[in-house]
């Protein structure tokens, strides 16, 4: 079995074209943490796939599970970052944009991870119970949720000023919060008149000492991770925006003014 | 051998695509910090 | 804040009086989606049964449309921008456009019901009458107040058109599987009994409740410039 390839590409080659300051996103915490998430996917890898047992009613298919619920973690988390960071834009508006960016980059990171954590879920659904989707509640409001928060991404886009990004977008990701249980609720009473027992039931896993310790693993190593993309993605959505702000004429003269150096 | 290639193929998309969203971002944020004077980056 | 909203709910209906987009478009399109609807099934026994979800679907949709011909009679002569700046209180205008658009969903769903009586059989029944009416106000009350705060959002920006659906469509999936279910129940579709509805009626309410509120709130921060 081949070892995964590192995640975190996190080097410190000074860019040869850098103006006065910093070349990149990075900084010694971001590299300290960039290098925490490198052993700790590798640790993650190692133990997923070698170390840990596999489960006596689930065999291998439990591999797949650390990775599935450390995705799932992050996906939640960062969803909760982004309503958290919106609410408290709205709540201090005009004063900073950084709660609109944070938002912002904590969705992206979002919608990621739980397209990974449907993927991982659907292919472990399908060893486990013979199919790649079953019409449960939380099942499907976690497709809701990506959903919804693709379109939180597409509000993003919209265009306009900033603050009128930031504003739209954290209307809408509070909204989310509410359309979220809501949803989560109906699709339970819905499920609630076909069938009894519910996934939480049937996937019920007594854990091994050393599948515990694989899943604290994933975990460890997947929180570290997103943290690190947060930063790196909130810094460049940062510079995105001042860039925009300085206009084309700045950028005009900045290539210019390469060009005669 | 279906749960083998199932496994992998897990493993593998995961560190791939977030290794893929890394990449993306640091290549990103280089390019912008080239065009952009030290007083944008407050974290320097 | 009502007289407000009761001033711009009329200017709405007025608008579509004079204009009749929704009576000569929408309308129709909603019919054909029904028959469409019934090629797709292909079977007299499966489209009656599920009659009450089409009729939902087919509103689902024809809200989407209802909700961008509610916000491009206000932008196309920068209304909105006017009502603003005269100092109209947002939560009057919101609750102006929702009861504007739900008193032309509440036609629509009311023809898109005699359309599914003719077309798919379903029965009308005397005991679930009660629950059909409370059922089709709070549906049109949840879809009205959430379609006017995603149209609100919408409004006036590039790419809105493609925007609204994905908005909109996850939001009010617990009207279409509540509204469906109550509206099985009051009909009598596959053998469910009136009582049935009730709970499902329940869940309208709260979402009602908190769009209610949710968007009275959310709808002044979002149209502000």
């Amino acid at each position: 079995m081949p070892t995964p390839k590192s995640p975190t590409p996190e080097t410190s080659t000074p860019a040869s074209a850098a103006p006065a300051g910093g070349a990149s996103t990075g900084t010694a915490f971001t590299r300290a943490i960039g290098l925490a998430t490198i052993i700790g996917m590798g640790a993650l890898a190692v133990f997923g796939l070698f170390i840990s047992p596999a489960d006596v009613r689930q065999s291998d298919s439990v591999r797949i599970l650390y990775i599935h619920v450390g995705t799932v973690w992050v996906a939640y988390v960062a969803f909760a970052v982004t309503a958290l960071s919106s609410a408290a834009y709205l709540w201090k508006r005009t004063t900073s944009l950084t709660w609109d960016r944070f938002a912002g980059a904590s969705a992206e990171i979002g919608v990621l991870f739980m397209a990974l954590t449907l993927l991982a879920g659907s292919l472990w659904g399908r060893l486990s119970w013979g199919k790649f989707w079953v019409w449960d509640a939380r099942v499907t409001s976690t497709a809701f949720m990506f959903i919804t928060y693709i379109g939180y991404l597409a509000v993003r886009g919209l265009g306009g000023s900033h603050q009128q990004r930031a504003r739209r977008s954290a209307v809408v990701a509070l909204l989310a919060v509410l359309e979220i249980p809501l949803v989560h609720f109906s699709v339970k009473l819905w499920r609630g008149l076909h069938q009894d027992s519910s996934v939480a039931d049937r996937t019920h896993v007594t854990l091994h000492g050393l599948m515990l310790f694989s899943l604290f693993v994933a975990l460890v190593a997947f929180s570290l991770l997103y943290v690190w993309l947060l930063m790196h993605r909130q810094r460049v959505l940062a510079m995105q925006d001042a860039l925009d702000d300085k206009g084309l004429d700045y950028a005009l003269q900045q290539r210019r003014s390469e060009g005669d150096a | 051998m279906e749960d083998l290639g199932f496994i992998l193929a897990t493993y593998l998309i995961t560190f791939g695509s977030v290794a893929t969203m890394a990449a993306f971002i640091v290549r990103r944020g280089r390019r912008l910090a080239a065009q952009l004077p030290a007083e944008d980056k407050p974290w320097i | 804040m009502l007289r407000v909203a009761r001033l711009l709910a009329a200017k709405d209906l007025r608008i579509e009086l004079r204009s009749r987009v929704v009576t000569n478009q929408v309308l129709p399109f909603a019919a054909i989606v029904m028959v469409m609807f019934a090629f797709a099934l292909n079977s007299d026994a499966v489209v009656s049964r599920v009659a009450p979800g089409l009729v939902w679907l087919a509103t689902l949709f024809s809200l989407l449309t209802l909700v961008q011909r509610s916000f491009a009679i206000e932008s196309a002569d920068g209304a909105t921008d006017a009502l603003r700046a005269a100092g109209v209180d947002p939560a009057g205008i919101y609750l102006g456009k929702a009861i504007a658009l739900a008193v032309q969903l509440a036609v629509l769903e009311v023809v898109l019901l005699l359309s599914a009586v003719v077309l798919y059989r379903a029965q009308l029944r005397l005991s679930g009458v009660v629950l059909l009416v409370t059922t089709f106000v709070a549906a049109t009350c949840g879809l009205a107040l959430v379609g006017t705060l995603y149209g609100g959002l919408a409004a006036g920006v590039r790419g809105r058109e493609t925007l609204l659906p994905l908005l909109l469509l996850p939001v009010v999936a617990p009207v279409l599987i509540g509204a469906t279910r109550a509206t099985e129940a009051a009909l009598g579709t596959g053998g469910a009994t009136v009582a049935d509805g009730w709970p499902w009626v329940g869940l309208l309410a709260v979402f009602v409740a908190l769009f209610g509120v949710g968007g009275t709130l959310a709808f002044g921060p979002l149209i502000e410039e």
